[in-house]
């Protein structure tokens, strides 16, 4: 059974002492005679020895610390037990009397906490943490070079060490070569992942496996919008294109649901002052969302100038970390492409995505009587934990509003 | 029954005292002079003591009062050509060789200040409070005071460290021919230790005018000097090595005047060394501001009973009893002196803003620069600028074969002839034609004088090589037999001449050559069998060349000799027998500076080498067919390296295989590999290999020797593991 180890009496009619030193942590094996602490009276220094054999489940006083004598200062765990007989153990302790420590260092210190985690992943037998790849700084450097994961590579030099030859060997692969298939199978090249691939690979992973999400849509009136945006081109040299409004009304919606601005975090809400919108832009190497960040506060022009700004340079493979990580909302049009709608995954850490399709004419009914309508498809994808769905509708009848009403997309 | 015949040292030993007589017919001159010098060095380490005490000296203050009768005395019958050197207690010695040079004709102590005296004060001071004003622009502190124009050589920390130094002074007097003779001052805890006595044996045997002067203050910090050996008469020390030595009373300065005054006259009739014993006491503690009786090793009695005999009360009391003052000018003098102080601390210090009232700090804007730290370090080089340089490659001359040593004793005898100043030293180089292995073969009988077979004391014929540079009128090489003789005299290798240029503040010189082959593979065993590159590339102040053939070994020593900081010259006994290439009738080009040679261009592998292991590299590329790309390293020390060319062949090859002979202990490529890979990391491809010996110093039997040492396999196994550990093929 655990056994609770107490703070001994170093010295006759000592009260109190301090422990200088724990020699054993939190999940180490200890033998009988082991010194587990030293501890320290007013008079002497002494080694404080195991009596039992057993695991140390928990410490309950920092290195440092002083307590008086008979304050519980760790658990021993018999062979065999596990956190739980700690716990027991020490739910006993709590229907005591508190610990007494004295002085002002009453805080328990760093150790109890992950203590009892780590017993558990000692028990329990955790897995290895991920194996560090081995690779030559020479590689190393190549790799980055070439954009050539090592991850994707077997190492040949010692210990699995990916050496320089092991990319030279990796580089025809990254030319697109072909590969014998297997007999009975058809032909295929392999093309090795580029870091951006795999990292689109993870995140969107990540995303639709842990991110609950659900999907509103809503056909907004265009035929306001497209008229207002051959108005507004009209004699100016760079035209503004259909995306430019609608990350406009992305952010005056935002602006007016503020409460739809959120980004779901383990601890808290966060919830953003600024409606910072990324836009999908796709690369030769793939997808990349880069920031206009406090679009509210942007006129459509300024919109339109940031988005092809940072689209050259996203294509160029210039844009610097600033430039893409964080956002709170993105926008991804596939409208260009004559998509009619389609459903896209939350960019986490955002909470919502909307997605939006290509402009049609369809038949509307208007008061009662068939007609043909400017259609613009838009679906919207959100992290249930962060936004609930009447929420949701809330910030698309704002966007449908401020996509339907046009003239305050200019205001 | 045996028959005993009584002998007697060859040399008088004798104890002098003064009558009477002596300080009447004293000079009143020089006992004024005897008596301002005393005073401006007690007040000088009064104010020392004070600043201590307020703990503005960093580092310890050994203060010397109570002491100055034994300088002064001795110091005051020098001339301004003979020089000093002395130990960590110096700051008296240091003093009286500056105030005799300011002043030769001695201080009048009623007079103000002779010219220069404030400011050698201040400097003093500055030097000791470590300020970039300082003799040794602060570097040197209190225990390395240094002033070479007043012929104060430096004062050292080693306990018996500057002994040999002066002996090489006290050589180049003689050598130069001139009657100057050199002073060497430390004190009873130096008498008993190797480099004081080897160069009394050195000095002797060479007749060198060197006055060995033993300050005996009765105690080594607190070990008392009965304690420590069995004849506490430390001038006996000089009946050993036939020295004529005098005991004097070191509180009388005019007894240790008289003393001097006869030593001087032995050693400028060209008679040898000399050797005088004063018995002073220290009034207070080894260092700091309090007696030593406070720390219980000696007693406040016998500490008042010196103060009774206090030098300075001495000499005043015997000019009052002949007239020559009254009390009034010793308090007169005094107060002179203490004011010239207060102006010299105006200088440095000032009331500290942060700290209590009266509180004194020392002027910020007087420390040294922190980016003085290495500063010279080693010289600038500035004397090979103008050599003509050849590589084998590109020499227009003739090339012929010709054996390795006998190109190193045709250098050498080349240079001689054309540099008078060249000298060669060590263990039967003199003989033996040529030394042990014929590479100082034919020099005596051309150069007679030049060649000095010294007796077996590493420790005292380096240092006195090393003193021989410090001077500058001669340019020394020192042979040591063996490289494993390094340890026996590393104080004077590493201690005193790889680091006195740079402790001094830089204001000097050391071109000393050092040669030493190495002798792995001859049978000669654990203590014999060293590569010591490995130990001087690790010690600042030192270059070091190895050359690998006859054409190299002219250039490198050319290079070596032209160069003004000590050059370790690394040889092999197995290329002294091997034939190279050599220049016909050309002995007087060096190699390019810091230029390593890329014998073999390849690449798989950088492999990295010097001396005979670069043959045994080239061996093993041949026989394993291995592309390796193979440097000759030439200049291996941290200053001279070529690093651009390892750099480069690196960035080709990726990947490094240092190879070296010896030990793996005391290695070369254990730094360089440090080096690399802190230069080279992102185009390296696998950790710095190395091919060494064993753990082990080799062995005597042939096989446990052939098994502690690299050659050709070794090299062709450590290819291999390179090749291997680049992975698939």
């Amino acid at each position: 059974m655990a056994t609770m180890l107490r703070m001994p009496e170093v010295a006759a009619s000592a009260t109190s002492a301090t422990l200088l030193a724990w020699n054993k942590q939190v999940g180490e094996a200890v033998a009988v005679g082991d010194v587990l602490a030293e501890i320290e009276s007013e008079k002497a220094v002494v080694e404080y020895p195991a009596e039992a054999a057993g695991t140390i489940g928990q410490l309950l006083l920092a290195a440092g610390q002083e307590a008086e004598v008979g304050t519980p200062i760790a658990v021993l765990l018999a062979p065999g037990e596990t956190t739980a007989d700690a716990a027991a153990l020490l739910a006993t302790l709590e229907a005591d009397a508190p610990a007494t420590a004295t002085g002002s260092g009453v805080e328990p210190g760093p150790a109890p906490v992950p203590a009892l985690e780590s017993v558990s992943t000692q028990l329990a037998g955790a897995p290895e943490p991920a194996k560090r790849v081995l690779a030559s700084p020479l590689a190393r450097r190549l790799a980055r070079e070439r954009g050539i994961d090592l991850a994707d590579l077997r190492g040949s030099g010692p210990h699995g060490r990916i050496v320089k030859r092991d990319l030279e060997a990796a580089r025809p692969l990254s030319a697109a070569s072909v590969a014998t298939a297997p007999s009975g199978e058809s032909a295929f090249r392999e093309i090795p992942h580029s870091g951006m691939r795999r990292t689109i690979a993870r995140r969107l992973s990540e995303s639709k496996a842990s991110i609950p999400h659900f999907y509103l849509s809503a056909d907004c009136r265009v035929e306001r919008l497209l008229a207002l945006r051959e108005e507004f081109n009209a004699n100016r040299p760079r035209r503004v294109s259909i995306n430019d409004f609608i990350v406009r009304a992305v952010a005056l919606a935002l602006h007016e649901v503020p409460e739809a601005n959120v980004a779901w975090t383990d601890t808290a809400m966060r919830q953003f002052a600024q409606a910072d919108i990324a836009v999908a832009v796709a690369t030769d190497d793939g997808l990349i969302t880069p920031i206009v960040r406090g679009a509210e506060g942007k006129s459509v022009s300024q919109i339109s100038a940031e988005i092809a700004g940072l689209a050259e340079r996203a294509r160029a493979g210039k844009l610097q970390p600033g430039e893409y990580r964080g956002g709170s909302f993105s926008v991804s049009n596939l409208g260009m492409y004559g998509v009619d709608e389609f459903t896209a995954i939350v960019n986490p850490p955002q909470a919502a995505i909307l997605a939006v399709g290509a402009v049609r004419q369809q038949p509307v009914v208007e008061n009662g009587a068939p007609a043909c309508g400017s259609i613009l498809r838009c679906t919207l994808s959100v992290d249930h934990r962060a936004i609930d769905g009447a929420l949701a509708a809330r910030w698309l009848a704002a966007f449908r509003k401020a996509v339907e009403a046009p003239f305050a997309l200019l205001v | 029954m045996t028959e005993c015949i009584k002998l007697a040292p060859i040399a008088n030993w004798v104890e002098l005292k003064t009558t009477d007589e002596d300080w009447a017919r004293a000079d009143p001159a020089l006992l004024g002079n005897l008596l301002a010098q005393m005073h401006l060095i007690r007040g000088f380490e009064e104010c020392v003591l004070e600043l201590a005490a307020e703990g503005l000296i960093h580092g310890p203050a050994h203060s010397s009062i109570g002491q100055e009768g034994g300088a002064v005395g001795s110091i005051a019958a020098l001339t301004a050509a003979d020089q000093i050197n002395g130990s960590h207690r110096g700051h008296h010695q240091f003093l009286a060789k500056a105030l005799s040079y300011l002043a030769p004709a001695g201080i009048d102590f009623r007079a103000p200040l002779p010219a220069g005296v404030q400011a050698l004060l201040q400097r003093t001071l500055a030097e000791i409070l470590g300020l970039a004003q300082g003799f040794c622009a602060g570097r040197g502190g209190s225990m390395h005071l240094q002033w070479v124009e007043a012929g104060a050589l430096g004062t050292n920390a080693i306990v018996g460290g500057g002994v040999p130094l002066a002996a090489g002074a006290a050589w180049a007097h003689r050598h130069a021919g001139t009657d100057a003779v050199a002073m060497t001052c430390f004190g009873d805890g130096a008498v008993n230790i190797g480099s004081a006595l080897e160069s009394m044996n050195l000095a002797a045997a060479w007749q060198l005018p060197l006055c060995f002067f033993i300050e005996n203050n009765g105690y080594a910090v607190s070990t008392r000097v009965e304690e420590a050996t069995h004849e506490p008469r430390l001038s006996s020390r000089g009946s050993a090595f036939g020295i004529p030595s005098w005991k004097v009373d070191g509180m009388d300065p005019l007894a240790v005047w008289l003393a001097t005054r006869e030593a001087l006259a032995h050693m400028r009739a060209g008679n040898g060394p000399t050797l005088i014993e004063v018995d002073v006491y220290r009034y207070f503690h080894q260092n700091g501001p309090f007696p030593g009786s406070a720390f219980g090793y000696r007693d406040k009695a016998e500490e008042a009973a010196w103060r009774e005999r206090d030098p300075l009360e001495l000499v005043a009391t015997k000019m009052r009893e002949r007239g020559l003052l009254d009390k009034a000018d010793v308090a007169v003098l005094r107060e002179t002196v203490k004011e010239a102080m207060r102006k010299a601390t105006a200088e440095l210090l000032e009331a500290d803003p942060d700290g209590k009232p009266g509180r004194r700090r020392i002027q910020p804007a007087l420390w040294p620069s922190p980016n003085f730290r290495d500063v010279a370090l080693r010289g600038d080089l500035d004397e090979l600028t103008d050599a003509r340089v050849e590589e084998l490659a590109t020499y227009a001359g003739k090339i012929e074969p010709r054996k390795f040593v006998d190109v190193v004793a045709d250098v050498m005898g080349r240079r001689m002839e054309t540099d008078d100043r060249v000298v060669v030293l060590g263990e039967d180089v003199h003989k033996l034609k040529g030394g042990t292995n014929g590479a100082t073969r034919g020099l005596t009988e051309r150069f007679p004088g030049r060649v000095l077979g010294t007796p077996i004391s590493e420790n005292a014929f380096v240092g006195l090589g090393g003193g021989i540079a410090m001077d500058g009128r001669f340019r020394p090489v020192v042979e040591f037999m063996y490289p494993d003789f390094m340890w026996v005299a590393a104080d004077q290798v590493f201690n005193q001449i790889g680091k006195a240029r740079h402790m001094f503040g830089g204001g000097f010189e050391m071109p000393l050559v050092l040669r030493t082959k190495v002798a792995m593979g001859t049978g000669y065993g654990s203590q014999h069998s060293m590569d010591p590159a490995g130990i001087f590339a690790t010690s600042p102040g030192w270059r070091i060349v190895a050359p690998s053939t006859p054409f190299d070994y002219v250039g490198l020593m050319n290079a070596a000799l032209a160069c003004k900081d000590p050059v370790l010259v690394i040889e092999h006994v197995d290329l002294y027998g091997t034939t190279g290439p050599a220049a016909v009738d050309d002995l007087d080009y060096q190699l390019p500076f810091g230029k390593a040679a890329v014998r073999r261009s390849g690449s798989e592998v950088t492999v990295l080498s010097y001396l005979s292991m670069v043959a045994h590299a080239l061996e093993a590329v041949e026989q394993t067919g291995i592309d390796a790309e193979v440097i000759d390293l030439r200049w291996l020390d941290r200053a001279s390296l070529d690093w651009d060319t390892i750099e480069a062949s690196i960035r080709k090859t990726n990947n490094v295989l240092i190879v070296e002979q010896g030990a793996r202990g005391t290695s070369y490529g254990g730094w360089l590999a440090d080096e690399l890979q802190r230069r080279c990391f992102d185009w390296l491809d696998q950790p710095i290999q190395r091919v060494t010996g064993g753990e082990a110093s080799p062995s005597i039997s042939k096989v446990l020797e052939r098994a502690a040492i690299a050659r050709t396999e070794e090299v062709a196994a450590g290819l291999a593991a390179v090749m291997h550990d680049k992975g698939r093929r």
